[in-house]
């Protein structure tokens, strides 16, 4: 029993950042039909970002990561601008200058922060927690904390904003939207913007749990994206029950299948797609090609 | 992405990025294109570092890289070979075996004398058979006992295989601190695997069952199932067989989730990657099989930490040492032979008694010319010499 509550807190801390960086592929996928496959690299140099200013600079944690947040924001509108002149004629082309966008941000990390990576400290000293017997690290509870305040943001700016309204029309029908006079263009960069800094939110927050270098968006990335379409690509809810459903059976795979975990993880996830191919929480979505 | 509309353009575009791959490859290859530098008897004499410049292992490709280059320098400095400089060209294999054995064609077409690297196992496998064919002599700093399985007779470890290491933090444990209940924690990759294996082989040979044996990925990042398993069998000591990064990571988790058992391990938990990624007082305590303890151990690894500080500046470490040793024996080699090529090199390397910061290398028929490791402890964030 205690192995298997264990299991599940280790499981709902690091799905936490899976959710994340599911809403960051779910948040453009919606608004631009286009899987970002930069994404996880752009995390990575979010975290880069983050851990710079916090151990360097020696910033405030939160305000480290509020800095990350707007460098990787920056990131996300230069991505768009140049896939702009892509738009809505060539999905395929548009996909792999995502890849090589990836590329890039991988290469300038490494010139920039060097190959090997580093450590992050992590910010909360507290012991932690001792729940009979059950053991909740305080910095996990901090991580689970601020992405559900980011869901929350996220959810009324799409839903109480008129700006995020106007997002929300141009993912239904972009001609329909930009003949009532929405920028198709503006409010793409705007998903792209919030998109990277999602990631750039959940790689600053990775940084302490994990190890900072060059390819860890390799990892994070794989498992946000498996956990975006697992919750139904393009939809919020749905990224964050994915992504936590994909650490916590990342989690028990670990414990019961060893060396072979990843492989069932996988396994599970590819016969769930074929039952749901939309996703749990599935609608039909965009594909604006 | 339902449709692909602009498929001539497709086909322009991934042209393009061949061409542009292939343009970087080239960049990034080593520049060694003249003809008549290789054996010829004139001109710079050309050795190949194949190691990983990028992607995840390329921390130890580039320690291992300046320990290489330290060495040449050094040789240089002193007048070269015969009056001929040496010219040490990097390869970037990537970590990547498929990668390797393109580069062992291709250091094998450019003629190029012997080959230092690489810090992987399997990569150093996948490259053997092309150059045992092609009569090169390459010294590795893998440890895995596959590299010893493959019998090539140009194939030489610049340190201990991991049956070496494990035997000798068996003998510690068990001989001297008897310890009996013991955990494993490793992963399933070729380090990982080997560790374990050799490990277990180390306590079977003194009658020891391991308490608990978990194997993790080599990408997992949360070990609470398995170390919560490990914490309820209450271990005098866990065995770790991982990588540095990934090792830092399973011991900070223990450490969060109640386990107080001293951590023991092979070469990745003296590093600072690994005490920096589990946090110092985490770490505290672990026990390490290693041929390099520290940069304090002797007058040859002060002198030798000196100089890397001097050229890089920044701590020498292991690999780097390793690639040192081995660059130097290389050379000495070379020398002793009057430059020869193939196997009249590989029977000179095997003829090299060396005494080097890894200790007395001689080699054996295996290629192995260490065999001996040294047990140190974690202790207030380095590592020193464990006594008795």
């Amino acid at each position: 029993m205690q192995v298997f509550l264990q299991t599940l807190v280790g499981g709902l801390s690091l799905g936490a950042v899976y959710a994340l960086v599911a809403m960051g592929f779910s948040l453009v996928y919606r608004t631009m039909g286009l899987v970002n496959f930069a994404h996880g690299d752009v995390l990575m140099i979010g975290a880069y970002t983050a851990s710079t200013f916090y151990t360097s600079t020696r910033l405030p944690f939160a305000v480290a990561i509020v800095s990350a947040i707007a460098v990787t924001g920056l990131i996300g509108l230069v991505i768009e601008r140049v896939l702009r002149p892509l738009e809505n004629k060539d999905v395929t082309l548009m996909l792999i200058g995502t890849i090589g966008f990836g590329m890039v941000l991988q290469a300038l990390a490494i010139l920039i922060w060097g190959a090997t990576g580093r450590a992050v400290a992590s910010p909360v000293k507290s012991a932690p927690l001792d729940v009979f017997g059950l053991r909740i690290r305080t910095y996990d509870l901090v991580v689970v904390a601020i992405a559900a305040i980011a869901v929350v943001l996220l959810v009324a700016f799409l839903q109480r904003t008129k700006r995020g309204a106007a997002m929300q029309a141009v993912a239904m029908d972009h001609e329909a939207a930009t003949a009532v006079g929405i920028h198709v263009g503006r409010s793409n960069a705007i998903a792209f913007a919030i998109g990277a800094g999602l990631a750039a939110l959940a790689g600053g927050l990775a940084g302490p749990m994990l190890y900072v270098n060059p390819t860890m968006g390799g990892t994070l990335g794989i498992k946000g994206f498996a956990a975006a379409m697992l919750g139904g690509c393009g939809n919020i809810p749905g990224a964050i029950v994915g992504g936590l459903a994909i650490g916590v059976l990342d989690s028990y795979a670990a414990g019961h299948f060893q060396g072979y975990s990843e492989l069932v993880v996988f396994l599970v996830f590819t016969v769930l797609i074929m039952i749901r191919p939309t996703g749990l929480f599935g609608e039909t979505t965009v594909s604006r090609a | 992405m339902s449709d692909l509309p602009g498929l001539p353009r497709f086909r322009t575009f991934t042209f393009a990025a061949g061409v542009l791959a292939v343009v970087l490859a080239g960049g990034c290859a080593a520049p060694g294109e003249s003809k008549d530098s290789g054996s010829s008897g004139t001109g710079p004499i050309k050795i190949a570092l194949v190691d990983a410049q990028s992607g995840q292992l390329s921390s130890l490709g580039k320690w291992e890289y300046k320990g290489a280059k330290l060495a040449v320098d050094e040789w240089n400095t002193a007048g070269g070979i015969n009056g001929r400089k040496i010219r040490l060209d990097v390869f970037d294999d990537q970590g990547d075996p498929t990668v390797g054995t393109n580069i062992a064609r291709k250091i094998d077409s450019q003629k190029y004398l012997a080959m230092i690297g690489t810090a992987e196992s399997a990569v150093t496998i996948a490259m053997a058979p092309t150059l045992r064919q092609a009569e090169i002599p390459n010294i590795a700093s893998g440890q895995s006992p596959g590299m010893v399985a493959l019998k090539s007779p140009f194939l030489f470890l610049n340190g201990p295989t991991s049956t070496t290491y494990d035997e000798t933090l068996a003998k510690y444990l068990v001989d001297t601190k008897k310890l009996k209940k013991i955990a494993f924690i490793s992963n399933n990759g070729a380090y990982g695997k080997g560790e374990h294996d050799a490990f277990l082989k180390a306590l079977s040979g003194r009658g020891i069952t391991p308490v608990d044996d978990e194997v993790v990925t080599t990408d997992q990042k949360d070990f609470s199932a398995q170390l919560t398993k490990i914490r309820q069998r209450q271990p005098q000591v866990v065995f770790i067989g991982a990588e540095e990064v990934e090792s830092g990571l399973i011991v900070k988790q223990a450490r969060d989730l109640g386990i107080n058992a001293p951590f023991a391990g092979a070469a990745p938990q003296g590093t600072p990657v690994f005490r920096d990624t589990a946090g110092a007082a985490n770490a505290e305590g672990t026990i390490v099989s290693s041929p390099y303890l520290s940069n304090d151990t002797s007058a040859a690894t002060k002198k030798f930490a000196a100089a890397y500080k001097a050229a890089f500046g920044e701590e020498a470490e292991l690999h780097g040492a390793k690639a040192y040793d081995g660059t130097q024996i290389m050379l000495t080699a070379m020398k002793n032979s009057g430059v020869a090529t193939g196997k009249k090199l590989a029977d000179a390397i095997r003829a090299v008694k060396y005494e080097g910061l890894m200790g007395d290398f001689a080699f054996d028929a295996t290629g192995v010319g260490i065999t001996a490791t040294s047990i140190g402890i974690i202790r207030k964030g380095t590592l020193v010499k464990a006594e008795g």
